[in-house]
This record gives C-alpha cells, sequence and structure tokens, in this order.
C-alpha cells in the first residue's frame, strides 16, 4: 500500500476497504447521576436510543456507537460546514460532556462476502456470525493497535475506528489482514 | 487464560493488565495505628492456594476495573464483577455497620 492516506479505495480478496472522511464523529459521556435525563434528551435529539450495551443503533443516517459504559460515538455524513456536535452540546447540555472527534477517530469500513472470513483469524475476538452478530460492537486491539469494530447492520461487513495517529499502521494492517489467502472457493 | 469482561464478554488475556489483590481496603489515614495499618496493607500479602480476588484492568476494552476471583491452582475464573460494583457495596456495608 504505497500511501493509504490518499488512495480512495483498495480491492483485496472481493472486499473493499475504504476510509470514510465523508463523516462527522461525536464523542458522547455521561455525566455523573445525570443517565435519566441524558436518555430522555438523546432519544429526542437522535430519534434512537443510546445503546446500553455494546451494540450500534441506527437513526436516520446517524450510528450511534457504544463506546464504553456510558460513552458512545455518533458517526453521520458531514454537511457543509456545520459541526454537528454544536447541535448535540446544546440538545444534552449537563446531562452528557460532548467532544467533537473527527479529527481525531478515523473510520474505515471493510465491505464484501468473505469479510468474516477473512478478518476472523487476524484478530482474537470470536467473528461467528452467531456471537458477533449484525450491529455488536467490539473494542478491543488489532496487532496492538486499538480500535473499534462494529458488523454493519445490514450486514454488508465491518467498520472499524482507530485514533487517527494510527491510521496510516492501521490501514496496513487492515489490507494486510484482507489481502490473506483464503480456501479456494 | 480468558477472562468475561462484563461490558464486553470473553477476551484473550492481553487485553488485561493485573494489579493485585482485591480483597484489602486502604486503611483509614487519621486512624490512631495508622502506621502500621498502611504497613500491614502495603506489605503483609497473603500467598493463597485456592480461590483469591484480584484486580484487573480492561485495558485494551472498554477500559473497566474488574474484580476477578480465581483460583491460584487450576486459574479456574469463577467470578467476574465490576469493580465500581464491588467498591460502592462494600461502602454502604461499612455505612450500614458503623
Amino acid at each position: 500500500m504505497s500511501d493509504p492516506q490518499n488512495e480512495a479505495a483498495l480491492k483485496r480478496n472481493g472486499l473493499t476497504i475504504s476510509k470514510r472522511e465523508d463523516v462527522a464523529v461525536t464523542h458522547v459521556a455521561l455525566r455523573r447521576g445525570m443517565q435519566a435525563e441524558l436518555e430522555k434528551r438523546a432519544s429526542a435529539a437522535l430519534g434512537v436510543s443510546l445503546p446500553a450495551t455494546a451494540r450500534v443503533a441506527e437513526a436516520s443516517g446517524k450510528l450511534v456507537v457504544w463506546a464504553g459504559p456510558e460513552q458512545w460515538l455518533i458517526i453521520e455524513p458531514r454537511s457543509t460546514g456545520k459541526d454537528p456536535s454544536v447541535d448535540l452540546a446544546e440538545a444534552l447540555k449537563g446531562a452528557a460532556s460532548i467532544i467533537d472527534v473527527s479529527d481525531s477517530r478515523v473510520i474505515f469500513r471493510v465491505e464484501g462476502q468473505k469479510a468474516t472470513e477473512v478478518l476472523a483469524p487476524s484478530m482474537a475476538i470470536d467473528f461467528h456470525d452467531q456471537v458477533f452478530k449484525r450491529g455488536d460492537v467490539a473494542i478491543t486491539h488489532a496487532s496492538h493497535l486499538g480500535v473499534m469494530v462494529w458488523r454493519l447492520p445490514d450486514g454488508s461487513g465491518y467498520e472499524f475506528a482507530c485514533a487517527r495517529t494510527y491510521a496510516v499502521a492501521f490501514s496496513e494492517w487492515l489490507a494486510d489482514a484482507c489481502g490473506k489467502l483464503t480456501r479456494p472457493a | 487464560m480468558r477472562i468475561r469482561c462484563p461490558h464486553c464478554g470473553e477476551r484473550a488475556l492481553d487485553e488485561f493488565t493485573y494489579l493485585g489483590d482485591a480483597s484489602v481496603t486502604r486503611p483509614d489515614p487519621t486512624s490512631p495505628d495508622a502506621a502500621g495499618e498502611f504497613y500491614a496493607y502495603a506489605y503483609e500479602r497473603r500467598n493463597i492456594a485456592g480461590p483469591t480476588q484480584e484486580l484487573w484492568y480492561h485495558q485494551a476494552g472498554c477500559h473497566s476495573w474488574l474484580v476477578v476471583t480465581r483460583d491460584t491452582r487450576t486459574h479456574e475464573i469463577s467470578d467476574v464483577k465490576l469493580a465500581e460494583d464491588v467498591a460502592s457495596k462494600r461502602i454502604k456495608s461499612t455505612a450500614g455497620a458503623a
């Protein structure tokens, strides 16, 4: 992989690996004692409940990703100029701490029929579709790089969130993992 | 050895960091024998052959502190709780006793 920053989409083993620069990422963290208030206001602001367990929730173009106990990432298409964390900070004021992490996290997507088969041997979590179901999230590591991974709710593949500092290393790992030899069809 | 994190499910040992004995509680620094109690808290540890309570940190996962009940002879893990639940229960029980 010559320059992963500038490579639009890579193909490996029939999988498409892409980096999603079209999205804004906002981190939401519950303030102590404000759980009921946050649940109520977040549902109104996002149109969906914040997942209490390691799941993603979909709401009109937005993806709400469980990011550890009492924390979430909101991933949504980047609109022209406007920072979505500003509206969210207003809506959830006092109940949660809101940070725009678009510059600190990078989202990668792997799509394709063989995504599970190819990724499963590369990471230490159980990728079996009865264990890691559509919409499930795992916070783990990939070859010592801290990542979050979730199975896309439509079953088309996976998304990964990693720190931007490690984006080059991670994308090279991802391309390598997706390029591993698979069993002949 | 694998640990079943209450938030994340079963994960491999390389995601966790070991801290130490979870059965001891920090002494009250204002007690008359604070020096003696802190000496015992820091140094006088038992080397148990059997079930122990240990603190583990899910460093590469959800960043939760866990209290793991592990048998040192077999490595069998019989219980994993969130450390914050264990601590708040302990605070409640001491408050109730006082």
